[in-house]
């Protein structure tokens, strides 16, 4: 919940023409600056990210966030977020495709096929999906889901699928583009799910009544009444699933394998801007390398926040309409 | 009525037989759905508990790591398991009270304009990428003085506080205004209505969101990365040197090249999941307990 | 208060506890932190990690230090002593004129000599097969791809090679390992080295980037056809094989002891105040040479609020410490280096 609205029944200003009592200014003045604390932290981690990339920042300027290039090689060092920007896109963009049809099938099924008893326990289930850690996820990764996909399901793309660009020769290792793709949407598939559901929920019953009054059947009224009404928040489900992928950055760096180039192959290794933080951040040693690397971390946060805000403020305007205020929004 | 994606055509009869074919078709793809999202928890909790089976000992718990063992020697994660506990403890200590002042401020003293600036900040700060935070801290505390547990619980606080911010404003705003008038009116000050009336009546839903923030921070890797991954072998409590962490301690064995060291990444992976679990389903149940006691209250 | 409030009392009070007690073994510990005063903490190449971790218990019974040692990469390591977030340094790659001004006054010192294996991962295949530099250098720059390449068959004649795809693995972290296995390629291919020369990091044409020498190691016995370059020390223990390298003389010599020792032999004069070695790629007159061994340095702030306890464990791992060595095939540093190393330790002072 966004929580800029309070329901009507909240309080207002304090109290004007009442005798105000010391204990009351400490605490107004205390809750206040914690307040202030909290705005305060937002600005200093924003200025800290800034203060941080202004050396590559004034070194590349613009162009850095287009440039494919990453040579740390000492007396030629070049650096450019093209390669990792490409990596987030495609990850990103893939795993929510992949995603986001089946968190609306499973929001689908719990809010209008699933019989009574079965729905808390399911709904439970996948929220407890979104409770695994990313570095569990990304362990299973490692050394389940990885060895399965290259001895198993990548040939097999390859060579039924192989004349599409995307499944080229499948990876070495297990760790691939690919690979991390499955992981983000496992992990971005409860965000979605949830959010749906709720939406699905909030549909007045006597919209759907009247569909089936009018003959249809249950896809039918889905189609024509719960998806045209919850539009705008499956919209924000899906940029805020998209935000949870940009920003996973363990989950990735643990199945990515590691590259800059741009390859079309989803069974190749490369690196997203989260994933390239993760693998590089401590080990860098020139300042220029630090700063890119910072400079990696601004574009990341300008990215995630623009989604975050974004589907924030869709969810707001639709929670306004309806008059609910959905949980469970991470 | 916003059914506008209903058509005349859709209801005509003559369809009937292909339109209820492809509504069972939908059926039974939603379904599918359902199950494939039972199935992948199910395989990544089973796979989890398969492979920890084996490693899963009293001896994760109390023993300390031994790098580069040679031969058999009786190892575990103690040191990653109290660090976990000092740093998520440390943390909750950090963000609880803020978090909690912050709602307080927010429902019960900003005017409308500094509510949305504040809720504003909350909903930016939970949208930061846990590695920013991570690089962020970093540039506050780490450089020049090193990691430390400190750093380390500060930066899951930054991640905690918005959880626990909206959570106790969710509840905070349950409480009915008849109530807050009630102690006013007979005269008792703003403060103490605040603090002895209204928070009262939430505790379960600050609980609720104090146990949902350690659920999600108890498994944060990125943050304690830069702030606190350069640590010793020997289990410490002392907050002011790097700690390990549960979470960093699975990172770094995943990348090894030892079964055995996947084996206690395994073993450590399953006691992480099963904490998560639980504090998770049982907040979420407390919620709903609190919610609807709340609301009926009304 | 509704009776459903002692229920919630009652957590409210069991929480309350639990945290008091984590502030209360946090404090614990916090003033228990006399003993921080002999923890000594490092960070840095992971080539020398498996040797460190041998000295942990040891030096705690000596002298009662407690030795932290994260392996972060060299990279890693330079830049944490540089911050000063860490008491010491450790890294293969020896710092460049550039690193030693941001380190404001450190020295190099080399504490520890062994050699980097190529390792492989063939099904079938044995141990030791027969590889020379420029054949390596063409693998890691993508011109030969697969096993059965005629330069590789015609280094291991008689040897059935399968035609399993070459996979590269490489180190994604700044790494040392990497500085000294790019040096040896840069010192036998010249194509190498006007391309990809010589660097904690390169920009690698292929293959899969793994962190850290246990990342490496992990990622080429997962990979069917991989070859990777890891610390020796890391081969032995995870049971990986490992080539016979060619050097100048054209004899295929191992990563053992008497290889490094050997290899050691070209170089023993450490370079004036950075103490310097060079031993890769050594020349025909050491033909039982490793071609591929190096030092690797402790970075060490000069002045340093540790620096008595820095110059006993310094003074310690290059004597005492060197026997906990050659069973992880790390050759006990030659005397003519191990005087200027002592000298060099003589440096470091307290603080103020």
């Amino acid at each position: 919940m966004s929580s800029a609205e309070l329901t009507p029944d909240a309080p207002r200003r304090p109290f004007t023409g009442r005798r105000v009592r010391p204990g009351d200014l400490i605490l107004q003045l205390v809750a206040g600056l914690a307040a202030v604390a909290a705005t305060v932290l937002v600005g200093l981690i924003t200025w800290k990210v800034v203060e941080g990339a202004r050396p590559s920042i004034s070194e590349y300027g613009l162009g850095f966030v287009t440039d494919v290039v990453w040579s740390p090689a000492a007396g030629h060092e070049l650096y450019g977020a093209g390669s990792f920007l490409f990596g987030t896109a495609i990850t990103s963009l893939i795993a929510l495709a992949i995603a986001a049809p089946l968190a609306i099938g499973i929001a689908l099924y719990l809010t209008e096929l699933a019989p009574r008893f079965l729905r808390g326990p399911i709904t439970a289930l996948v929220e407890t999906l979104a409770a695994v850690p990313s570095v569990v996820i990304g362990l299973w990764g490692i050394l389940v889901l990885g060895p399965i996909l290259r001895d198993h399901v990548e040939p097999a793309l390859h060579s039924g699928l192989g004349f599409i660009p995307l499944f080229g020769t499948p990876s070495d290792s297990g760790s691939s583009i690919f690979t991390a793709i499955i992981v983000l949407a496992i992990m971005i598939l409860p965000i979605v799910s949830s959010i749906s559901r709720e939406l699905f929920l909030g549909v007045p019953g006597e919209l759907k009544e009247g569909a089936f009054a009018l003959g249809t059947t249950r896809w039918e009224m889905v189609r024509g009444v719960v998806f045209p009404y919850a539009r705008g928040g499956i919209a924000a489900a899906m940029i805020l699933g998209l935000g949870r992928a940009i920003g996973e950055a363990i989950a990735v760096t643990q199945v990515i394998g590691g590259g800059v180039f741009i390859h079309w192959n989803l069974f190749s290794n490369g690196d997203t801007l989260a994933s390239k933080i993760a693998a590089s951040y401590q080990g860098a040693t020139s300042k220029l390398q630090v700063a890119s690397l910072v400079y990696l971390a601004l574009i990341l946060l300008v990215f995630s926040l623009i989604m975050n805000l974004a589907a924030q403020w869709i969810v707001r305007r639709a929670a306004r309409k309806q008059g609910i205020t959905p949980q469970g929004i991470v | 009525m916003s059914s506008h994606g209903i058509s005349p055509t859709d209801l005509s009869t003559s369809n009937l037989p292909r339109r209820r074919k492809v509504n069972l078709a939908m059926e039974v793809l939603a379904t599918l759905a359902a199950l494939i999202a039972v199935a992948i928890l199910g395989i990544v909790v089973w796979s989890v508990a398969k492979r920890a089976a084996g490693a899963l000992d009293l001896d994760l718990l109390t023993k300390d790591p031994v790098p580069f063992a040679f031969g058999p020697v009786k190892q575990g994660l103690a040191n990653a398991f109290a660090g976990s506990f000092v740093l998520v403890g440390l943390a909750t200590l950090m963000a609880l009270p803020v978090g909690i002042l912050v709602a307080v401020y927010l429902t019960e003293f900003a005017p409308p304009s500094v509510r949305t600036t504040v809720s504003l900040a909350l909903d930016i700060l939970n949208g930061v990428p846990a590695i920013v935070i991570g690089i962020f801290v970093f540039g506050l505390f780490v450089v020049g003085r090193g990691q430390s547990g400190w750093a380390g619980a500060f930066a899951l606080s930054c991640l905690m506080l918005p959880l626990v911010a909206r959570a106790t404003m969710e509840v905070l705003i349950l409480v009915p205004n008849s109530l807050r008038e009630a102690s006013l009116g007979l005269g008792v000050p703003r403060w103490r209505t605040t603090l002895s009336i209204v928070l009262p009546q939430t505790i379960g839903g600050i609980l609720t969101g104090a146990v949902l923030a350690v659920a999600r921070v108890a498994g944060e890797t990125a943050p304690l990365l830069f702030t606190s991954s350069i640590v010793g072998t020997q289990t410490s409590w002392n907050p002011f040197h790097a700690l390990q962490s549960i979470p960093v301690a699975i990172f770094e064995l995943s990348e090894s090249p030892d079964p055995q060291d996947h084996a206690r990444a395994w073993a450590a992976a399953f006691v992480l999941l099963l904490f998560i679990l639980f504090t998770s389903l049982g907040a979420r149940w407390l919620a709903t307990r609190s919610r609807r006691r709340l609301s009926a209250s009304r | 208060m509704p009776k459903s409030g002692n229920f919630t009392r009652r957590i409210v009070l069991a929480s309350l506890a639990a945290t008091l007690a984590v502030v209360a073994a946090g404090t614990a510990g916090a003033a228990s932190s006399k003993r921080s005063a002999t923890t000594l903490s490092g960070a840095g190449s992971t080539f020398v990690q498996p040797l460190v971790s041998q000295w942990i218990s040891p030096l705690a019974s000596a002298y009662g230090y407690e030795l932290q040692y994260s392996g972060i990469g060299s990279g890693g390591g330079i830049a944490a002593v540089t911050a000063r977030t860490v008491d010491f340094g450790a890294s293969d790659a020896p710092l460049t004129p550039d690193q030693f001004t941001a380190c404001k006054g450190c020295v190099q010192i080399p504490w520890a000599l062994s050699a980097t294996s190529v390792i492989y991962n063939l099904d079938g295949a044995k141990n030791l097969l027969h590889m020379n530099g420029p054949t390596l250098s063409k693998i890691f720059a993508g011109q030969i791809t697969q096993w059965d390449d005629p330069a590789i068959k015609a280094l291991n004649k008689g040897v059935n090679l399968p035609s399993t795809k070459i996979a590269t693995v490489h180190r994604s972290d700044n790494s040392g390992t990497t500085y000294n296995f790019t040096e040896y390629l840069s010192s036998v291919s010249g194509s190498w080295k006007s391309q990809y020369g010589k660097g904690v990091a390169v920009n690698w044409p292929n293959g899969t980037g793994s962190r850290g020498s246990a990342g490496v190691a992990a990622t080429v016995s997962q990979t069917p056809g991989g070859i990777g370059y890891v610390d020796v020390a890391y081969a032995l223990k995870n049971h990986l094989k490992f080539f016979s390298m060619q050097n100048s003389s054209g004899k295929f010599a191992t990563p053992g002891l008497k290889g490094i020792l050997a290899a050691a032999s070209s170089d023993q004069k450490p370079e004036a105040t950075t103490n310097e070695l060079s031993i890769v790629n050594p020349p025909k007159k050491f033909p039982l040479a490793y071609p591929i061994a190096t030092y690797t340095y402790v970075i060490v702030p000069t002045s340093s609020p540790k620096a008595a306890e820095l110059r006993k464990f310094l003074f310690w791992a290059l004597t005492k410490g060197q026997s906990y060595g050659p069973k992880l095939l790390f050759q006990p540093i030659p005397k003519s280096v191990l005087v200027v190393a002592e000298k060099t330790i003589a440096k470091v002072k307290p603080a103020g």
